[in-house]
């Protein structure tokens, strides 16, 4: 991310000399300058620079956030790698975790793409229903997660009913293991809002001449569709996938409403640990079993795996432009 | 012209459906919020609020009452309100004051930091919430209010898109006012705010929408119940109410109603924003 704003930085370097001459200015600038920054610097240091050290720290020690922490080197890793004892989750979390990112960001991707070329295809009422398939978006994951569980009831739910209809027998759906994964997955569809308007504005950027002389060269609305509208939406889509990889890796707000219940502050992650997503993993091992050390030591594993696809997006990027 | 309507019906017939699965949740929310206890569980769906067995009409805000006096929704709905009207427009001075600085203002070393920053991003952020735990602990702002306004008080995100704009705001504006005497600040509050209303609009918008419907942290940095913000408030209710979708529906109600009014309000903006920063990251 941080590559466009260094290359955009000779931007202001011509108006130096001009302010040179002015006496003074330039050091009461750098004060000025220190003072601006001064706020978010101390809120970047305290809450974002400190905790992502700490944290680090912390995976390598034994902690319950009220004694001192106890070092342990690389205990925390290993054991969370090959003692299933300790942790019996661990690898299905990260099981979970990757069906669900496998599931999930095709399925949302594929429905924005083609709401968003629906949307494209028409003038009047674009606006309208842009808005209705952007609303599961702004909903609060609490909500989601309450309006979910009530729709995916397995007696009362509308799901099933609506379903009943095309003669399809009802489903336990969040207490079927086999059918946990899919059911979050279309949750993750459903809002798929900001992907739609992201796959909205690169068709718009889409030049109208391309299409047209696809249209003299004869193809069809199918071939023009993977001969100019994919290829030409590529960039659009490799950014997708890398933000939604990312963004389903933690996935935790929507699992922990949707299998919390049957008594105050008790998650389960789901009949047979299938709906256990890794970050409801991390939660649970630092909130309920105050074992800092061990969540720590998970949350950076997580953070080397994200930075690595990260990496790869930058590597995959400046091929892209170069 | 009668010819591109009938070969656009297909195209209408398909959103229409799409739109039914995006709003008929919402609809059913509703629905389920304004009915009696023993309506709500019928073999046949049903989208009015009907008596079950004489078929009468049978609304009820018993719902919403219950929820918002019995279940603490109400003191948690407030609590939201408060925290995010605090919240926000603090977020957003801290955050344009750096923006500014980082677009406009050289002085050694400001890029690196900014680089740095940036490179926080990256960080999730289940792995920043056990040290700020602790940091809110040390801080003595743990179990309050001010334990999820401090931790959220600035955005990198925001500072680089507010940066980004600022950017493009041409330097002769500054320079002629500099001319005329003013000082930064006063370029700063009178030329460079004025003229960034968009960016500062959308920045405000996604931060409310955010903070308002934000559970995560509130989970870990609140503890006692008067002190919950509404999502918490929410998920507490839909644990331990677990059998009574109707007061789980209201609640979520409460919830998702304010956010929708500003999407409504606010639309233009907001898409113009997500892909604004969606395409500038």
């Amino acid at each position: 991310m941080a590559s466009p704003v260094v290359a955009q930085r000779p931007a202001e370097t011509p108006a130096r000399p001009g302010r040179r001459r002015r006496p003074g200015i330039g050091r009461r600038d750098h004060l000025i300058g220190w003072l601006l920054i001064a706020p978010a610097l101390v809120y970047f240091i305290i809450f974002l620079l400190y905790p992502a050290l700490a944290a680090l720290y912390y995976s390598f020690t034994e902690w319950d956030l009220h004694s001192a922490p106890i070092w342990v080197g690389l205990q925390n890793y290993t054991d969370l790698f090959f003692d299933d004892v300790k942790y019996p989750h661990f690898w299905k979390s990260i099981q979970v975790t990757l069906q669900y990112t496998l599931v999930a960001v095709p399925l949302t991707l594929v429905a924005a793409l083609g709401q968003a070329l629906l949307i494209n295809a028409i003038r009047r009422g674009s606006n309208l229903f842009r808005l209705l398939l952007f609303l599961p978006v702004v909903t609060a994951e609490a909500a989601v997660g309450a309006i979910w569980r009530w729709l995916y009831d397995p007696q009362y739910g509308l799901v099933n009913a609506v379903l009943g209809l095309v003669g399809i027998p009802r489903q336990n759906w969040l207490n079927t293991p086999e059918l946990v994964i899919p059911a979050l997955a279309f949750i993750a569809a459903w809002q798929c809002g900001i992907s739609m308007i992201i796959y909205l504005a690169g068709l718009k950027s889409i030049p109208e001449s391309i299409r047209e002389a696809a249209v003299i060269d004869g193809a069809g609305p199918v071939q023009r569709f993977f001969k100019v509208t994919v290829p030409m939406l590529r960039p659009t889509t490799f950014y997708l996938v890398v933000t939604g990889i990312i963004a389903a890796l933690q996935v935790f707000g929507l699992v922990y409403v949707i299998f919390s219940g049957g008594g105050n502050r008790s998650v389960t992650g789901g009949p047979e640990q299938s709906g256990l997503a890794y970050v409801l993993h991390i939660y649970l091992y630092a909130f309920r079993y105050n074992a800092m050390g061990a969540a720590c030591a998970m949350s950076f594993i997580l953070l080397v795996f994200i930075m690595i696809i990260t990496f790869v997006q930058f590597k995959f990027m400046k091929q892209e432009a170069s | 012209m009668n010819q591109k309507t009938v070969r656009r019906l297909p195209i209408y017939i398909a959103l229409i459906l799409l739109a039914l699965v995006s709003v008929v949740p919402f609809v059913w929310m509703l629905a389920t919020s304004f009915k009696n206890g023993p309506d709500v569980y019928t073999q046949v769906p049903q989208l009015l609020p009907l008596d079950k067995k004489t078929g009468e009409w049978n609304p009820t805000l018993g719902n919403y009452e219950y929820v918002f006096t019995i279940s603490g929704l109400g003191t948690a709905f407030w609590n939201s309100v408060w925290i995010t009207c605090v919240l926000v427009p603090l977020k957003l001075l801290i955050d344009a004051l750096a923006a500014y600085a980082f677009a406009r203002i050289p002085f050694p070393g400001r890029d690196k930091i900014f680089v740095l920053m940036l490179a926080g991003m990256m960080v999730p952020t289940i792995t920043l919430l056990v040290p700020r735990l602790h940091v809110t602990q040390l801080l003595g702002v743990y179990d309050s209010p001010w334990g999820i306004i401090l931790p959220n008080v600035a955005s990198v995100l925001d500072i680089f898109l507010m940066r980004q704009f600022f950017r493009t705001l041409p330097v002769e504006l500054e320079e002629a006012a500099r001319i005329d005497g003013a000082g930064r600040m006063a370029i700063f509050w009178r030329v460079i705010l004025p003229l960034s209303k968009p960016v500062l609009a959308v920045v405000t918008i996604t931060s409310f929408i955010f903070h308002w419907n934000d559970l995560v942290w509130p989970l870990i940095v609140l503890n006692s119940p008067d002190l919950y913000t509404l999502p918490l408030a929410l998920q507490q209710l839909a644990s331990t109410e677990s059998g009574r979708a109707y007061y789980i529906m209201a609640g979520a109600a409460l919830a998702v109603i304010p956010v929708m009014v500003v999407l409504l309000i606010f639309q233009r903006r907001i898409m113009q924003g997500i892909a604004f920063s969606g395409l500038k990251s």
